[in-house]
């Protein structure tokens, strides 16, 4: 058994490095040096105390809500099995109701640091959402969470009931596979999407289609703007699923025509760059791991077939997510890189980038310069400050 | 007449059933014309008896106790309001009198003064609210309706309203009302006529919602869907609290399966009316999903405690709902089946109002205190089962019309599932 479970294993390292390396690719070059960016002299040195002064109390809330929710994981997965006396549903529904409890209970006790979060962004004139719809319309959102949770578990434990102890290989492909469904779906579930009623920004975003070798994504405007003023876009989707979406809080007036172009080029960079899918493989790499690791942790409960362990394995979940946050982080990192070169590249306005990052920090109040720390594990997306130095970087590339 | 209390005898005001399901059927067509004069009349007497019920309430308040002939006109006003009502809703035949002070076939009987509590008798308005959501889904005092000038919708709203409608057709082909059918409006008149009295000071004791109290309790035929109750009435705050999220997977799937059952109930209508009988796939596949239902329904609602499997196996349940093997129907009934199912699916949905004021009330009542209170569970369940039989019907799991009898607990075993004509 046990020649075997080495050739499995080193089979799946051989694999998991190759395909890392496949997805690890990106057209920004290799040797870019960033130069250095004066954040005070970009950004302005009142905006930049504003914005330190405004993410710093959101970061200790995080940290403080993080404490908390792992806290409570620790203490559900030692009394939660308790609650198993709840359930008539056998050994799968028990499972699922220990798996929704301990979400519920984490989104209790993280209630009080939404709506302090809340507070401060209102207080900030970051957002606009009233109190009650944070509250009410999140815990109606716990439904599909819920939904979520039940699928997971019942994929998990169903397979650990039929596979035993190896449920962790099959069970990280299915994972996957659902993950990319859920993608390819997405957009069709997706509500609230108009077509954009301006036929300058159409043909300005046909135009940028052409340049980055794509065509025929249809380009959508979520309206936001009643609940905050943050601007933001976003691309989703697969093959015949793909969208870019754009906030209608970017097309208020704030932002220049050229600074709307380097969003909605960097959006159909990800497009262009196979980020989606290449999401997806980083999922599953991500997922397999975790999933030998929740199979190991929960093996002296019975492994994953039995209810019992779930609160266990809650608790290891979530340890596991934050303990690869950093790794994820800089996956995610590379990818809104490479697609803010490929803005540069089509937009060839390093100027208008510049706009855009700058106008970001005075929206979203954004810190352009964070704490290492919270880069590290908070920042999917380059520091403002650091894409303020790729734009630098590419003129110079440019110029030179 | 055989007589019947359909509430029990500790309750202060207990209504008494003396009527022999005989209706007149020229009175019948014309109950509503006929019954104009006292619309009027309650309307008046309600008007009078609400001021006095202030003058009522001083005195509780400094007394603790009602004075006698206050308390006989406040009480001739109940009774008065459960005649019209109970004649309104047809769960009586004979014209009743005006001033509620003669014997009638569905009846209430109060007990003398008692001392009351201060507290309870200053804030007994605000008390009184969830027994007013509660009577009003049952719909059945006049009396209340009378308070706010709408005596007639008072009287018979919600499920009484279903019934009246459902009993005037019923009483006018056949000359009689349905048992099951008039002990569902005699209790809603019941707990109407205890809500009124608590409303209205004659007694400080809460309505009872239990269903079949009575000694002797209404009789319970037996049915082919049954249901039986093996739960405890502790309910953990946490999983109330997050009832509505935590039924949504369920939803899903049950969304997901319905369209199967709904494929499957075509099959089974086909191969019905070709062999005179579901066959027994078939039969188990439909009833597993009337069962998830039911469960789901139950823990939905706060009328179970436990969290309800997703395949509908039976017995997996505290609260149970058991369907009888498949058995032959007749052809004709198989071929008009959804159209006799609707009379049936109105009492079902005026039942589905019920379980849904039920399981708003045991949500705030099990988050305060960790328990549901017994009564109203009960009546959970009846509307529950009433709902599943009306399903199962449709459904060609049993020729059996559903039956909604308050009262649980049959005193036999679930009958064989026999061709029978409508007994709603």
């Amino acid at each position: 058994m046990k020649p075997l479970r080495l050739a499995v294993g080193l089979a799946l390292v051989a694999g998991w490095i190759g395909l890392a390396w496949l997805l690890w690719g990106s057209v920004v070059p290799d040797r870019l040096t960033l130069p250095h960016v004066d954040v005070d002299g970009v950004f302005g040195s009142e905006l930049v105390a504003r914005a330190e002064r405004f993410e710093r109390f959101l970061l200790i809330l995080w940290v403080l809500g993080l404490v908390v929710s792992l806290a409570t994981l620790a203490l559900y997965a030692r009394y939660g099995v308790r609650f198993a006396e709840e359930s008539a549903a056998g050994p799968l529904g028990t499972g699922m109701l220990l798996g929704m409890l301990g979400l519920a209970i984490v989104w209790l006790t993280q209630l009080p640091f939404t709506v302090v979060a809340l507070w401060w962004s209102r207080r900030h004139g970051v957002s606009r959402m009233g109190y009650f719809d944070a509250v009410f319309g999140d815990w109606l959102a716990l439904g599909a969470t819920f939904v979520s949770i039940c699928v997971a578990l019942l994929v998990v434990m169903g397979l650990a009931r039929r596979v035993g102890s190896w449920w962790w290989i099959p069970g990280a492909a299915v994972f996957t596979a659902i993950a990319a469904l859920g993608v390819l779906v997405s957009p069709y579930l997706y509500t609230g999407l108009e077509r954009p009623d301006d036929p300058g920004l159409v043909a300005r975003y046909e135009r940028l289609e052409r340049v980055e070798g794509l065509h025929g994504i249809p380009l959508r405007v979520e309206h936001v703007s009643e609940d905050t003023s943050q601007a933001n876009a976003f691309a989703f989707g697969l093959g015949p699923s793909r969208r870019v979406v754009l906030w209608d809080t970017l097309l208020d007036g704030r932002f220049s025509n050229p600074e709307v172009d380097v969003v909605l080029a960097h959006e159909l960079g990800h497009h262009s760059s196979d980020h989606i899918a290449k999401a997806i493989g980083w999922f599953g790499l991500f997922a397999l791991p975790g999933a030998l690791l929740l199979m190991l942790a929960t093996r002296r409960l019975g492994g994953m077939g039995n209810p019992r362990a779930v609160p266990l394995a809650l608790l290891v979940a979530a340890a596991w997510a934050l303990v690869t946050t950093p790794a994820q982080n800089v996956v995610s990192r590379r990818a809104e890189a490479e697609a803010d070169w490929k803005a540069l590249q089509a937009t060839r306005d390093p100027e208008g980038a510049r706009g855009l990052f700058r106008e970001f920090a005075v929206t979203s109040l954004g810190d352009p310069s964070p704490p290492t720390w919270a880069y590290v594990l908070l920042d999917t997306h380059p520091t403002l400050a650091q894409r303020v130095a790729m734009a630098d970087a590419w003129a110079a590339r440019r110029a030179g | 007449m055989r007589r019947v209390s359909v509430e029990g005898p500790s309750h202060p005001v207990r209504l008494v059933v003396a009527d022999d399901l005989r209706r007149t059927r020229v009175t019948v067509f014309f109950r509503l014309i006929l019954a104009l004069p006292h619309l009027v009349w309650v309307t008046l007497f309600g008007l009078a008896a609400f001021t006095l019920a202030f003058v009522m309430w001083l005195a509780v308040l400094f007394e603790r106790r009602a004075p006698a002939s206050l308390h006989g006109f406040l009480a001739s006003f109940t009774r008065y309001a459960v005649h019209l009502t109970a004649y309104l809703s047809l769960a009586a035949d004979p014209y009743p009198g005006f001033t509620g002070g003669r014997p009638y076939p569905v009846d209430v009987e109060i007990d003398a003064p008692a001392i009351q509590g201060r507290w309870g008798a200053g804030f007994r308005l605000a008390l009184a609210v969830p027994a007013f959501l509660v009577a009003s889904t049952l719909g059945g005092s006049v009396a209340l309706g009378s308070a706010w000038g709408g005596a007639l919708t008072g009287g018979v709203g919600g499920l009484t309203a279903t019934v009246a409608f459902l009993g005037w057709f019923a009483s006018l082909v056949r000359g009689r009302m349905p048992r099951g059918m008039r002990d569902a409006a005699a209790f809603a008149i019941g707990y109407g006529a205890q809500t009124t009295a608590y409303a209205l000071l004659l007694t400080d004791r809460y309505p009872d919602a239990t269903p079949g109290t009575a000694r002797p309790a209404p009789e319970l035929p037996t049915h082919p869907v049954a249901i039986a109750v093996d739960d405890d009435l502790r309910r953990p705050r946490l999983l109330v609290l997050f009832r509505f999220p935590l039924v949504v997977p369920h939803l899903v799937w049950l969304t997901l399966w319905s369209v199967l059952v709904v494929i499957a109930a075509l099959a089974a209508w086909i191969l019905a009316l070709v062999l005179g009988r579901v066959p027994q796939a078939l039969h188990r596949f439909m009833a597993a999903f009337v069962r998830a239902v039911t469960n789901l329904t139950a823990f939905f609602f706060l009328v179970g405690r436990q969290f309800p499997g997703f395949v509908g196996a039976e017995g997996s349940y505290p609260v149970a709902l058991t369907i009888s093997a498949p058995a032959p129907q007749r052809r004709l009934g198989v071929l008009v089946r959804l159209l006799l199912a609707v009379p049936a699916f109105l009492l079902a949905s005026a039942f589905f109002g019920v379980s849904l004021v039920v399981g708003v009330l045991l949500w705030f009542a099990a988050l305060v205190t960790g328990r549901v209170p017994r009564g109203l569970r009960d009546l959970g369940v009846v509307s529950l089962r009433y709902q599943a039989q009306a399903s199962a019907y449709a459904l060609l799991l049993t020729s059996r019309y559903p039956d909604s009898t308050p009262a649980l607990r049959a005193p036999h075993p679930p009958a064989p599932d026999l061709p029978n004509p409508v007994a709603a």
